[in-house]
């Protein structure tokens, strides 16, 4: 769709959006609106900042312009007075910003980002991104992974239900791939040989991107899934009609056939890793 | 030594004289500085305008694409403009060109210590430029897995086709022995052969600058290049160094080494391109305000704390790997610390500026440029080292906005102010200051309206590396931004021309300038043009700081060179 939009475009992009200040895509998620803080804390004091050296610097080069006819002072600023002012001022800079940015950020993986949660009401999703799509995984009615009643949706589709908390562990089919929800502000590599994770909670239904963030070769900029958030009746139904059939051993050697063409197994998967 | 007998061959192509080689490397750095833009101007037209015909050259370039790029070729241009872009133009400018031709002249040598090592670190370097521009000729392509070349997409298990990857990586090692010697070679240079009095708190700060990056280089490329030989033989020989997990046949190895091994250097390296510039920039703010570098000592020590700390943060590159909670905080903190040092030498540019009398001169404007741009560069910084902004930023067009600030854009108008500065000691002319300020303006406002929106672009969420951003709905909006960033970066490109016509005219044209134009202290304005091979006459002796400027105890001038007595 998108792909035709551009193709005939009649209208000139420069006349069809605003060109400035461009928000971040909506924060549907729990703990998004922390990175948002943080974000808009940063803007607020470096703007401060910056507006002070470029008046400085305005100032400067108005008033002592070589064209005023003065001469320049001869001075080294290299008196203890001197380094005790800019050696207070980088003390004050550090921490007014750098001291509360990192105050704000360690409280927040405290609090959300690496607090996976310990509850038992919590969806677990294993992730294996291949070149180039997407794999999604649950553990079905047994709860375990790596069982014959795993739930294997159709590639590119993800669903969870709103307001619970998810847990997704990530690995890699080939190349480093990166699982990427703008709408949640997060993202985490997907690494061969190592199993990652991340969690989050979603506050309002829909369908939402996932981006691979990691260039992983030229089929990278269309690695696209959907995230669907959806209600716990809607998440049950969705987990229901993508249940498998449970086969006879002699029916395996069918689906293996069928999955040639994607390279990824009907049988991945891996052990859940408990977390620490 | 100045009745040195050459031939052509010795004097102009395997001189070792160093300012025959700094120029050589200014050529060199030239010529990829405007291939890399090329570059960028093409990816610019694909974000801009995605898959439509390029214009002029498309038709002719791609046809069997009816003159679109493809996702292919895509890959390979932002891959070679980054590598171009950083090996190829900004290190053989900043500290080939102006490391070899400054260092033994502000110093008071007589040349580097080692100047056959200097030719052969030149020539390694065009033996560099044409195995990796062989690439072209390859019917699979260049290399496409970015300038990081994350194993294992960039070895053969990965699926980018082709030798192209393979032959980046013997570029990418020969260009690291092409380093290293120079390195080597202007440590030495400065340790051993400053002239008599020139102590190290003597030395000019653009002298401590490309020191330091020497002093970096030396230290860090053996490990990019340990890491790139380990690359090669995965991808030659089959070795596992890098893989794991299905693609390993035996013990798997571990991609995440390579990103540590890169990144130990590649952080460092953003310090190496940028030490320069800060000390060139400190030097021509005196130099144009007429007054002495404020906080001289600080400024230079500042630097040297920010060398020390640099080879300490390279876990910042790593946030979103899935690295230990613990390593991400102290990465941060140590990250962070930074600031400090940062903020006392910036203040000193600004001290410096201070009660100064400020002349306007093409170099004086540029490095004013550089307070501005790095500025917004080292702030927005802080998104990055933040390991919660981070976790939503990294790998964002944030990232390629915060780091065009950081390099392409204090970088190239720090090589610019040096250009405009040294031009009449390299060639004997002042280049054309009308020219001069028309590049300087036109660069500013482009530049800062491309990288600018390119860090809108990546807190709308606009991730890195992606041929066609119409794919995905939440970047939908963001299509006329996109438009106005590319229309911008061809402007910015036309004022390169600006800048390539001025110097060739200038070159041509008869009049010379005088010895010393700026009325600049340091000693490599100190004789008549051409410098002969050998430098100085007789060895001079220092007795001053570089920034003697308007001093109350002299008269008829409002400078005191380094080698003058106070009489």
């Amino acid at each position: 769709m998108s792909q035709n939009r551009i193709k005939d475009k009649s209208i000139p992009y420069l006349y069809s959006s605003t060109i400035w200040f461009k928000d971040a895509p909506k924060d549907v998620s729990l703990d998004g609106y922390r990175i948002d803080n943080v974000i808009h804390y940063t803007d607020f004091v470096i703007s401060i900042y910056f507006a002070l050296v470029v008046a400085a610097l305005i100032y400067f080069i108005v008033r002592y312009r070589a064209t005023n006819g003065h001469k320049a002072e001869y001075d080294h600023g290299n008196k203890r007075k001197n380094v005790m002012v800019t050696g207070s001022l980088g003390l004050l800079v550090f921490f007014s910003v750098d001291a509360v940015i990192e105050k704000m950020a360690f409280q927040d993986l405290r609090e959300a980002f690496w607090n996976f949660p310990k509850t038992e009401n919590v969806v677990r999703v294993q992730v294996l991104p291949q070149q180039f799509a997407w794999n999604f995984r649950y553990a079905g009615p047994d709860g375990e992974f790596g069982t014959n009643d795993d739930i294997v949706p159709s590639q590119n589709h993800m669903h969870v239900p709103i307001n619970t908390p998810v847990v997704v562990q990530i690995a890699s089919w080939d190349v480093i791939h990166s699982f990427y929800l703008p709408n949640f502000r997060i993202k985490q590599d997907a690494t061969p040989g190592m199993i990652t994770a991340l969690w989050f909670q979603a506050t309002e239904t829909g369908i939402f991107d996932i981006a691979c963030a990691e260039l992983c070769g030229n089929g990278h900029y269309k690695m696209k899934g959907y995230l669907t958030v959806e209600s716990q009746d809607d998440f049950e139904a969705w987990l229901a009609d993508n249940a498998p059939e449970i086969y006879e051993e002699d029916d395996w050697d069918d689906w293996g056939d069928e999955e040639d063409d994607t390279g990824v197994p009907e049988d991945w998967g891996w052990t859940w890793k408990e977390l620490k | 030594m100045s009745s040195h007998q050459a031939s052509f061959w010795t004097k102009y192509i395997f001189s070792e004289d160093h300012k025959t080689i700094g120029k050589q490397f200014m050529w060199l750095g030239m010529f990829f500085l405007f291939f890399g833009g090329l570059l960028a101007m093409l990816i610019r037209w694909q974000l801009g305008y995605p898959e439509q015909p390029v214009p002029l050259i498309g038709q002719w370039m791609w046809p069997g694409d009816g003159g679109i790029i493809n996702p292919d070729i895509y890959n390979q241009m932002f891959t070679m403009h980054g590598t171009i872009m950083i090996f190829w133009a900004i290190t053989p400018l900043l500290i080939g060109a102006f490391g070899n031709f400054v260092i033994p002249l502000q110093i008071g040598a007589g040349d580097m210590a080692f100047p056959k090592l200097n030719m052969i670190s030149f020539w390694t370097m065009f033996l560099a430029s044409l195995v990796l521009l062989s690439s072209y000729l390859l019917p699979t392509g260049t290399a496409a897995g970015g300038w990081t070349s994350y194993p294992p997409l960039s070895s053969p298990a990965g699926g980018i086709p082709g030798l192209g990857q393979t032959i980046w990586t013997v570029a990418l090692i020969l260009m690291g022995a092409s380093t290293m010697m120079g390195a080597v070679n202007y440590i030495t240079t400065v340790v051993r052969m400053r002239a008599p009095g020139m102590e190290y708190f003597k030395m000019p700060l653009s002298i401590w600058g490309l020191f330091l990056a020497s002093i970096l280089n030396a230290v860090f490329v053996p490990v990019i290049a340990a890491g790139l030989v380990m690359l090669l033989l995965d991808q030659t020989i089959g070795t596992e160094f890098f893989l794991a997990g299905r693609l390993a046949s035996g013990d798997p190895g571990d991609p995440l080494l390579f990103q540590h091994v890169f990144w130990i250097f590649g952080h460092p390296e953003v310090y190496i391109l940028i030490l320069p510039v800060w000390g060139i920039v400190s030097d021509l703010l005196s130099v144009f305000s007429r007054k002495p570098a404020y906080g001289y000592r600080v400024t230079a020590l500042a630097m040297c704390t920010i060398v020390a700390l640099s080879s300490l943060v390279w876990g910042h590159h790593m946030y979103t790997t899935g690295m230990s909670p613990l390593l991400g905080k102290s990465f941060m903190f140590l990250t962070l610390l930074i600031s400090i040092p940062s903020a006392m030498f910036f203040l000193n540019w600004l001290g410096t500026l201070w009660k100064g009398s400020i002349h306007f001169n093409t170099p004086m404007l540029f490095a004013i440029g550089v307070i501005w741009v790095f500025g917004l560069g080292g702030l927005t910084g802080l998104y990055n080292a933040t390991v919660t902004a981070d976790i939503y930023l990294h790998d964002t067009m944030f990232v390629v906005g915060h780091f065009h600030y950081t390099l392409a854009a204090s970088v190239m108008f720090g090589s610019f102010a040096a250009i405009y500065f040294w031009f009449p000691r390299m060639f004997g002319r002042k280049l054309n200051a009308t020219l001069g300020k028309i590049h300087f303006w036109g660069s500013f406002v482009s530049l800062n309206f491309v990288f600018f929106n390119m860090m809108v672009l990546g807190y709308a969420g606009h991730h890195r590396r992606i041929y066609n951003p119409g794919e995905y709905s939440f970047l939908e909006p963001l299509a006329g931004l996109n438009e106005w960033i590319s229309i911008f970066a061809f402007l910015l490109g036309v004022f390169q021309v600006v800048f390539l016509i001025n110097m060739v005219w200038s070159m041509l044209k008869p009049e010379k300038a005088e010895r010393n134009p700026w009325k600049a202290t340091t000693l490599e304005w100190t004789m008549d043009f051409p410098i002969p091979h050998g430098n100085f006459e007789k060895v001079p002796i220092v007795f001053h700081g570089p920034h003697e400027y308007s001093r109350p105890d002299i008269q008829d001038k409002d400078w005191l060179g380094q080698n003058e007595p106070l009489s």
